[in-house]
């Protein structure tokens, strides 16, 4: 063997090499798409304009318990909309205590006196920075939450400014899961007043028809069978904060329920409330909804039972977002795109008969016109195909649908530009040049139409990956790929076969 | 072996006219049905209802599938049959512009629920208050915490097994199924599960919902995409090529490949979503690599035959290319149609797409990529001509 064939032998072989290292085996090293794997696919917004109405409440609140606290006097106290409250009637001579206190208590409020009023503004720079600790917040919450529920491999990703992309890969009942992650997940406790009764008329009746000011009415959940109205205190004796553990048990009728802890704190209230209200209900509620309202038997300290006829999936589902804590802010679904995992895996099956007919009728063609060229042309393919998945794997890009789309294209350009150098190759035959220089014009002169085509189709392709979103992005990636494979086998690996099998003074050519 | 036995001498050119005149009928019609007509359909992707895949237990008829979706109002909702064994269904509910931005995916995803109830019917959900579980549409853990009371032991490896054969079959018709292999309940296991457990009437293969700011979205940057995609194309070839001509021919060589696609694709009742995009950038790709091959040619044949007239290069080129363009065309034809036999339902629309694009990109790189450039020396460059 010539010299210069050896190494570019030895060069083949450590490209093929490496290609074949970085995809074996394949069922690792090539991640499928969800429409090919199954799984869900979801785009939610964060309503972070929660997370401004929250600071917003707090701060009225906060100040209301300042000026009292100070001996201000004030008329009325009131939210305007989320990032604006306004005190009124603060007495002329104590503006300047007022606006001592405030600049001790809060930088992120711009205020103003405007005729009786005080008006509190959030600032933008404090507004933005509330949004955006709610977006991270929340996708810390749902990543715990999926980390809990047990998903392999899932993605969570922010998206522009209030958007969290969230993919889970072979999930099998995926409703589970999106309501597992849009819960807000607020837990009360809070005592019972009244009820149950049937509407909201017969549970204020002893009330003279109004909700008293100390108390709120809630619902019962109606997935937990009884339908009724509480009144309940306005004042939750604990929370969901003030929770140390849980873990999924069951209660005194062997019904699944959810055992917790709390910390030392919420204990002392807890303690504090039970063992002054022996006898009466304990609300337990999630997100407003009334899960059970058990009696309170004795004075609990710091370990109860959440029960409330719940199914095994539920009360596990119910342990995981206690553990993983409440939302900062309300979320909403964009996007949600699911496949089932038996569309996916016949997805994967078609498409592979589809892909295999496809390349084997290609190779039949190829030996029935181009005969030992044909052969050649098919060996640049596989070398091709291997290069391609070598890439894939080493990028850690994942093949969709669109994907398989983009090899498809390449797989007809890589054929392609066999085909042009054998046509050109049987033109200079045809002229009557010998083989080896027939050959080696060949080459030459396709080379620029097969370099220009590829480049032309990278080019667009780069910029289909820049702009594109998702299907197309995996589009692109592929393409370029497959043609950047294209150019090595198609041009290097064939001349070398050829090369290599062709003696210099060889008077016919199979092709 | 050889296509053509001698280089062929078609006058391509000579049939500029009646390839323009044939060009511009199609992209009329279609773009009459277009504007005028049924007009595009914008699949989920862009934003447009929700669309869903249920298989059932038994075969039903379209009309049977109607008349349940009759009974919640949704029979307006598009109907068709996947698959063979009229067990396969997609759905694609439409959705009524009467609520505000704000709720719209959620109005999505109420519709997707009253569609997925109504065909379970009463019977299914009826088992379902009572506590049932559908061993149709129940996970892998739930499944294992249902078999250990019968099979402490092997609860995971039974149900690994039942809900891989779910996974093979889409659904499970009957619990005789679940007695063969390769499963092999014993019948007091079956009979355990048939006290807790039902098979639903219809499972749901997949679901799809794109809220309206996100298909916005998507329709935006797909857009953005191809059209910095094409520029960046023009801009390659002009330099390549040292003409802007060539590059405008390529680029109405593209277009009118788009536009002739789109308006063939126009009167099927397909819709057009990402992959149908992808497909449209594929076509793309073929027409504009066979053009640039036969600008190569011409580019070549200039500087070896200088005195001849550029139509005559022309068409020589086209005739030199022509056993190339067949076989290059037949190959990926070939590759297409087995996607559009073989490849299943969801790329059956994008195989659909390839199969026109592969057909009318040949004819556009063979009649109409050429006379651009003509026109444009004629029109433009007179002056250089003259000098």
């Amino acid at each position: 063997m010539k010299k210069n064939l050896q190494w570019k032998l030895a060069l083949i072989v450590v490209v093929i090499g490496l290609c074949l290292f970085l995809v074996y085996p394949p069922k690792d090293k090539i991640k499928l798409g969800l429409d090919l794997k199954g799984g869900t696919h979801l785009v939610l917004q964060v309503l972070t304009e929660d997370a401004i109405n929250v600071e917003t409440d707090q701060q009225l609140a906060r100040f209301e318990e300042v000026f009292k606290k100070n001996n201000i006097t004030f008329l009325e106290a009131n939210k305007e909309k989320p990032g604006r409250f306004y005190f009124r009637g603060i007495p002329v001579e104590q503006e300047g205590k007022v606006r001592d206190l405030i600049d001790q208590y809060t930088r992120d409020w711009d205020y103003s006196f405007s005729g009786d009023r005080l008006i509190f503004n959030l600032k933008l720079v404090a507004a933005q920075y509330l949004r955006d600790l709610a977006v991270t917040q929340t996708l810390e919450t749902i990543r715990n939450r999926i980390d809990q529920f047990g998903v392999a491999e899932p993605v969570i990703q922010r998206q522009g400014s209030d958007r969290i992309v969230v993919e889970l890969p072979g999930v099998e009942d995926p409703d589970r899961v999106k309501n597992l992650i849009k819960v807000t997940a607020v837990l009360e406790f809070k005592l019972v007043k009244a009820g149950p009764a049937p509407d909201e008329e017969t549970l204020l009746r002893d009330f003279g028809g109004k909700v008293p000011e100390d108390a709120e009415v809630v619902r019962s959940d109606p997935k937990r069978g009884t339908q009724g109205y509480y009144l309940v205190s306005k004042v939750a004796t604990v929370t969901g904060k003030d929770l140390r553990s849980v873990r999924r048990g069951v209660d005194e009728w062997n019904n699944p329920a959810v055992h917790f802890t709390l910390n030392p704190d919420g204990a002392k209230r807890f303690e504090q409330v039970t063992g002054a209200n022996i006898g009466k209900q304990l609300a337990i509620i999630l997100d407003g909804r009334l899960q059970s309202a058990p009696v309170i038997e004795a004075r609990i300290s710091d370990s109860g039972i959440i029960q409330g006829r719940f199914t095994p999936e539920e009360a596990d589902d119910l342990v995981v977002i206690l553990k993983a804590g409440a939302l900062p802010a309300g979320i909403k679904y964009l996007e949600e795109r699911t496949v089932g995992p038996s569309l996916g895996s016949d997805s994967v099956k078609q498409g592979l008969i589809a892909g295999l007919v496809a390349i084997f009728a290609v190779m039949v063609f190829m030996i029935f016109y181009y005969r030992f060229a044909g052969l050649n042309a098919i060996i640049a393919l596989i070398l091709n195909e291997i290069i391609i998945f070598g890439a894939i794997g080493y990028f850690k890009a994942t093949l969709t649908l669109p994907g398989i789309a983009g090899i498809i294209l390449g797989i007809g350009m890589a054929v392609d530009a066999n085909v042009l150098i054998f046509e050109r190759i049987k033109e200079e035959i045809a002229v009557g040049k010998n083989i080896a220089s027939s050959i080696a014009t060949g080459f030459s002169r396709a080379f620029s139409a097969i370099f220009d085509s590829n480049l032309t189709t990278i080019i667009s392709a780069v910029f289909l990956f820049q702009f594109g979103t998702g299907p197309i992005k995996g589009y692109a990636v592929t393409l370029i790929c497959s043609l950047v494979a294209n150019l090595f086998t198609a041009v290097f690996v064939s001349r070398f076969i050829f090369d290599a099998f062709v003696p210099t003074n060889a008077k016919r050519l199979s092709i | 072996m050889q296509i053509f036995k001698k280089t062929p001498n078609i006058q391509f050119l000579k049939y500029k006219w009646i390839a323009l005149a044939l060009t511009v009928l199609i992209v009329v019609a279609g773009l009459v049905n277009i504007l005028a007509g049924k007009g595009l359909k914008l699949g989920v992707d862009f934003g447009e209802g929700t669309l869903i895949r249920v298989k059932f237990k038994e075969p039903v008829s379209v009309s049977e599938v109607r008349k349940l979706l009759s009974e919640v109002g949704l029979g307006d909702s598009i109907i068709q049959e996947a698959g063979k064994e009229s067990r396969e269904f997609q759905i694609r509910t439409m959705e009524k512009r009467t609520t505000t931005q704000d709720q719209e995916i959620e109005s999505h995803q109420i519709l997707a629920d009253r569609v997925i109830q109504a065909l379970q019917g009463d019977e299914d959900r009826q088992k379902l208050t009572q506590g049932m579980l559908d061993l149709n549409s129940l996970d892998r853990n739930s499944l294992t915490n249902l078999l250990r009371a019968v099979a402490p032991d092997e609860a995971e490896s039974l149900a690994n097994k039942i809900i891989d054969y779910r996974t093979e079959n889409g659904i499970i018709t009957s619990w005789e199924e679940l007695k063969k292999e390769p499963i092999n309940l014993t019948q007091e296991r079956i009979s355990y599960l048939q006290s807790r457990a039902f098979l639903g009437k219809m499972t749901v293969l997949s679901r799809e919902t794109v809220g309206p700011q996100v298909g916005k979205d998507l329709r935006k940057k797909a857009t953005q995409a191809i059209i910095w995609s094409l520029i960046g194309m023009l801009v390659y070839i002009a330099l390549r090529f040292k003409g802007v001509e060539y590059g405008a021919a390529a680029i109405f060589t593209l277009a009118q490949d788009v536009l002739i696609t789109m308006s063939i694709y126009s009167f099927t009742q397909r819709e057009i979503n990402l992959p149908i995009i992808a497909g449209l950038l594929t076509i793309v790709g073929y027409s504009i690599n066979d053009t640039i091959v036969i600008f190569d040619r011409i580019r070549e044949l200039q500087r070896t035959m200088r005195r001849e007239s550029l139509e005559n290069i022309m068409n020589l080129s086209l005739n030199l290319n022509l056993s190339r363009t067949l076989i290059t065309s037949g190959t990926v034809f070939l590759t297409v149609l087995s996607l559009y036999i073989f490849g299943g339902q969801v790329i059956n629309d994008f195989a659909f797409l390839m199969l026109i694009g592969t057909i009318e990109g040949v004819y556009s790189t063979i009649f109409l990529s050429c006379p651009v450039v003509l026109f444009w020396n004629q029109y433009f460059k007179k002056k250089k001509l003259h000098k």
